[in-house]
């Protein structure tokens, strides 16, 4: 059974995928799973009511079809619109991930997507990975995780005992 | 009658899905103008006549809080329609941006959202609209 900061990513990135890209994951097992080789990743960082960063990884197939399906196929072969398709995806989980597990009052401030760099779901010194997730699509699939400063993206102390152990 | 729209995002992605938007959903179009910040939004407003400016909230050097207020407070932009295009999720700033008499579009949106809120702030009728999303052959929609 996922914990609520997983289930909150799972809606939170299927929503997004769905609406802004129209791609329609399925929940995939990360126990003990091989993961597809990843094509790009991104992260978001975000401060305010918490600090922490979310991560997004996708497959190639997936890579190519966000910038197809958001932007039109003439823009799809870019690279760089590929992965400028990715962040602005990233972006908007993030923007939607985080009132779902803190609430509609916390207010939070988003910085613009970067290169998740090497060992991108792996947490960093001072980080704990509140979250990490797997969606599976015809096109691939993407992986997604929620890190944050300390032991947990909540500020409010109500719902940090949500999130612990997630 | 025809809108000269402006879009104010720091996101390029977003700003091209928005203008795609704008010209599948049936919106009479005029000019569409872009800006990635709110200093450039406010340069945009000097240089052009807009009647509906679409503005994200997050934004590096100016926001989309500080640009509204900007724009209420100016003489000959107070009564501009806006539409908020943005993830923010707080009830606290969503009402301070409500306040400035704006409407809220949630991303992700649907080209319908955006569509029947635009209609709504510049009191375009349907008709006045084309009533279908027109997507071109061979092409997705998002």
């Amino acid at each position: 059974m996922q914990q609520p900061a997983t289930t909150s990513l799972c809606q939170a990135a299927t929503s997004t995928f769905e609406s802004l890209a129209l791609l329609f994951p399925e929940l995939g097992s990360v126990e003990g799973a091989e993961f597809l080789p990843l094509a790009a990743t991104v992260s978001v960082a975000f401060r305010g009511a918490g600090e922490g960063r979310v991560v997004v990884g996708v497959t190639a197939g997936i890579l190519s079809a966000l910038a197809e399906n958001m932007l039109g196929a003439a823009a799809a072969p870019d690279v760089q619109v590929q992965r400028d398709a990715l962040g602005e995806l990233a972006n908007v989980v993030t923007g939607n991930v985080l009132p779902l597990i803190n609430g509609a009052k916390a207010v939070y401030r988003l910085d613009a997507p970067i290169d998740a760099g090497d060992a991108p779901f792996g947490a960093r010194a001072g980080e704990v990975r509140q979250a990490f997730t797997r969606l599976q699509m015809d096109e691939g699939e993407a992986l997604l995780a929620i890190f944050s400063l300390g032991e947990t993206v909540a500020a409010p102390a109500s719902s940090a005992s949500a999130l612990v152990g997630a | 009658m025809t809108l000269n729209v402006l879009i104010v995002d720091d996101s390029g992605v977003m700003r091209a899905m928005i203008r795609r938007t704008l010209s599948l959903c049936g919106i009479p179009l005029g000019e569409v103008y872009e800006a990635a910040n709110g200093v450039e939004a406010l340069e945009q407003l000097g240089e052009h006549w807009v009647d509906l400016a679409l503005l994200d909230v997050n934004m590096p050097v100016m926001d989309g809080e500080e640009l509204l207020t900007r724009i209420r407070a100016s003489e000959e932009w107070r009564a501009l329609a806006v539409i908020i295009v943005s993830t923010e999720s707080s009830d606290t700033r969503l009402a301070r941006l409500r306040a400035h008499g704006v409407e809220i579009v949630h991303k992700p949106f649907t080209p319908e959202q955006l569509r029947n809120t635009i209609l709504e702030v510049t009191g375009l009728t349907h008709a006045a609209a084309s009533n279908d999303i027109s997507v071109p052959s061979g092409d997705f929609d998002f």
